[in-house]
């Protein structure tokens, strides 16, 4: 008799165990339920699940969920943000397949505009309805359109790519920011005639720097088609670009070090002695680079430098422009309460405390730019034609690490020419 | 009788239907998705395009999964080599009765109960960093230059290094558990046939340490092929050639990477099939050349 009371208790241990593992659902996740209004609200009895990319204890996670309380006070909706943190690229395609229940999600633009793009809805109608031309940046906007054939997301981080620099020791060494490849190696030379190293390149950026300098000489889609398919030497601008950085770094225009392994170069414009005055990197590199040094530098930023004797029709001031964005599942029955939800996010009051607290660029043109990212508004005005990571030096997925282990060995003085390079290229296909 | 077999269903049935659900079917479906062309992991089956037998030549062609089978191939020879070496070594030196033996023990072992992540981290920022890593430092103190020990030449030496560094303790407590299983008397007996202590290790403990062998190159065998963390953290932000495993390969080709969002599934199953496929291949051969203790003692 014992044993049988003692196997019931056991057995309703085990199924209770088991209950409460499946009722855990999705674990990290915050539930607006205690927060909601009192009624009367746009958007009372309405439910949305956002996934979100960050964790809630990052300082894009606290904003976001202090936009959402705010958002769920004013209309009465009611906000559960699951937080997947950055792997959420591993596991969004396969929930969306299963339509599982997912109103708003974050991710990068790229993936949006081609992974996730069958699940997405339309946001064109609604957009041009609340005047968000008026409150995002274009080229974010024009490039998704372009690519997914209809607005599939609202942008919430922007990111630039350029050279970011040291104000105060440009002003110390009496430089101003370059616009041509040959005043850049002038500035560089002078940097270096005042003490300072001029450039930082850590090698997990090198493709970045390589593939800048590369498009400027024969564009971003000759590159991606050589990247797929090679040939790279019968390209006489792609030796050309080599060459030039076989110079650059001849002529010692590298941090002590470089390229190195992230981010101990790109550290060393706060610590470093000398101290490196320029980065070739997107915009973020500013807050990692303030974090490290514990105060902020004077940055300033100017897009990739022109060259001579490019191909013909090669934009000369493209730049690397990309961004996390929120879009919306075409199976969400409640398309036109996440819009709202996510131009809320990432327009005024919001918006802007989101870029001062995470150190961004602001999503919304009208909000200001805090210190750490001059210049990135302007930029991004500015952009006429968009680069994509890495400016097609990424288009060959089997390849990639490949090409970037060939362009690594270019900053570590390995090749004697420009040919050499676009020979060892060449050698991976 | 009827009403006992039954209950053995009963009990039974669970963990069948458990095995089969959770672990044979997905291994059916990814032998069934490596000869299909698959986007996504979950895509519809009525998506899937029949490739034959290209994904595997796509693989087997691929100059990165070639470079990152050759990886794999180094870490486990190279670094089964040095791992399994002191493994022996200090399990040896550890059960000849020296002082301070549980110390030493807890020490070696010390590493593997500290996250991968940070010990990966300690390698890479405190003993290999150019300006002010340990080696570096030792190097400036003879007078002799630093080296770039994270360059695209050194790097993979550096990881296997500091892999190698952190597997040593496991193997050496399997090894312990062998030696300390011998019989003392039999070392009694060999002594005072005249047998020295070199003698003893190479007539006695080796021999009788046959099956612990096999266990200890199974394991890893295992840990090489499914290879995976120390390469994400010494290449943290883009997967590098100079550390790419295949596992690492499967994973970028199955969920994109940065600033090149194509997956294919199909060809990530196929990655999985050769792995498993290098599994069996390895057990059978190690039981085919190390045979299970015919000695009894």
């Amino acid at each position: 008799m014992k044993k049988k009371v003692l196997s019931v208790l056991l057995a309703a241990v085990m199924a209770m165990s088991l209950a409460a593992c499946g009722s855990s659902g999705g674990g990290n996740s915050t539930d607006g339920s205690d927060d909601s209004s009192t009624g009367g609200g746009q958007y009372d009895g309405v439910e949305l699940t956002y996934w979100s990319m960050w964790s809630n204890t990052e300082p894009q996670g606290k904003v976001l969920q202090e936009a959402v309380n705010a958002w769920m006070e004013e209309t009465g909706a009611n906000v559960t943000i699951e937080w997947k943190g950055r792997d959420i690229k591993n596991i969004l395609a396969s929930a969306l397949e299963s339509e599982e229940q997912i109103d708003l999600f974050e991710d990068g633009y790229e993936r949006i505009t081609s992974t996730y793009v069958k699940y997405v809805a339309d946001l064109t109608a609604m957009a041009e309805e609340a005047g968000y031309a008026d409150q995002s940046f274009a080229v974010f906007n024009d490039w998704a359109t372009e690519q997914a054939g209809f607005l599939p997301c609202i942008t919430e981080q922007p990111q630039v790519g350029g050279v970011f620099y040291n104000q105060d020791i440009f002003d110390d060494a009496g430089v101003d920011a370059p616009a041509t490849w040959t005043e850049f190696l002038e500035v560089c030379q002078t940097l270096k005639d005042a003490g300072y190293a001029p450039m930082a390149l850590d090698s997990t950026y090198a493709p970045f720097f390589f593939g800048y300098h590369l498009a400027r000489y024969i564009g971003q889609d000759a590159t991606s088609e050589l990247a797929k398919s090679g040939g790279w030497s019968s390209n006489p601008l792609v030796a050309q670009a080599a060459q030039d950085m076989i110079d650059f770094v001849k002529a010692g225009y590298l941090v002590d070090g470089a390229p190195d392994e992230y981010p101990a170069s790109q550290n060393k414009m706060a610590l470093g002695d000398p101290q490196a005055a320029m980065v070739v990197c997107a915009n973020y590199v500013t807050s990692e680079v303030n974090k490290t040094a514990g105060e902020e530098l004077n940055w300033g930023l100017f897009n990739y430098p022109s060259v001579e004797g490019a191909a013909d029709g090669v934009d000369q001031t493209a730049a690397y422009t990309g961004c996390n964005s929120i879009a919306i599942t075409n199976y969400s029955e409640n398309q036109q309460a996440a819009f709202d939800l996510a131009l809320f996010i990432t327009s005024g009051e919001y918006d802007q405390q989101m870029a001062d607290t995470a150190g961004q660029i602001p999503a919304d043109p009208s909000n200001t730019a805090p210190a750490s990212q001059t210049g990135t508004v302007e930029a991004l005005n500015a952009a006429q034609s968009s680069l994509v990571w890495n400016m097609g030096l990424n288009a060959n997925a089997d390849l990639t690490s490949s090409i970037q282990e060939v362009v690594v060995q270019l900053y570590e003085g390995q090749f004697a020419t420009g040919e050499d390079f676009a020979a060892a290229l060449d050698a991976l296909y | 009788m009827k009403k006992r077999k039954a209950f053995i269903i009963a009990f039974i049935l669970p963990c069948v239907l458990s095995l089969l659900i959770m672990y044979l079917y997905p291994i059916v479906r990814t032998v069934i998705m490596s000869f299909f062309g698959i986007e996504s992991v979950t895509s519809d089956i009525s998506e899937w395009s029949f490739n034959g037998i290209d994904n595997y030549i796509k693989l087997f062609e691929s100059p990165t999964f070639q470079r990152a089978m050759t990886n794999m191939l180094l870490i486990w020879l190279v670094g089964g080599i040095i791992v399994l070496a002191f493994a022996l070594l200090f399990a040896v030196i550890l059960t000849s009765g020296i002082r301070f033996k549980k110390f030493f023990r807890a020490a070696i072992y010390l590493p593997n109960i500290i996250s991968a992540v940070a010990l990966a981290t300690m390698w890479i920022q405190y003993i290999y960093n150019q300006d002010y890593g340990m080696l570096n430092q030792i190097l400036e103190a003879l007078g002799l230059e630093g080296k770039r020990w994270l360059g695209t030449d050194m790097k993979f030496w550096s990881m296997l290094v500091a892999f190698s560094f952190g597997a040593v303790g496991y193997y050496m407590l399997i090894f312990i558990s062998g030696i300390e299983r011998i019989p003392e008397d039999l070392y009694e007996a060999a002594t005072i046939d005249g047998a020295n202590k070199i003698q003893q290790f190479g007539s006695l403990t080796l021999p009788l340490l046959r099956g612990i062998f096999k266990t200890n190159i199974t394991f890893w065998s295992v840990n090489c092929i499914t290879f995976f963390l120390w390469s994400k953290m010494f290449s943290p932000i883009s997967t590098e050639t100079s550390t790419i495993v295949p596992v690492v390969y499967l994973y970028d080709i199955v969920f994109g990477t940065q600033g090149n969002a194509q997956r294919d599934a199909g060809a990530g199953a196929a990655v999985g099939v050769t792995l498993a496929v290098f599994v069996a291949i390895i057990y059978f051969v190690m039981n085919k050349l190390l045979k299970d203790d015919d000695l009894e003692f």
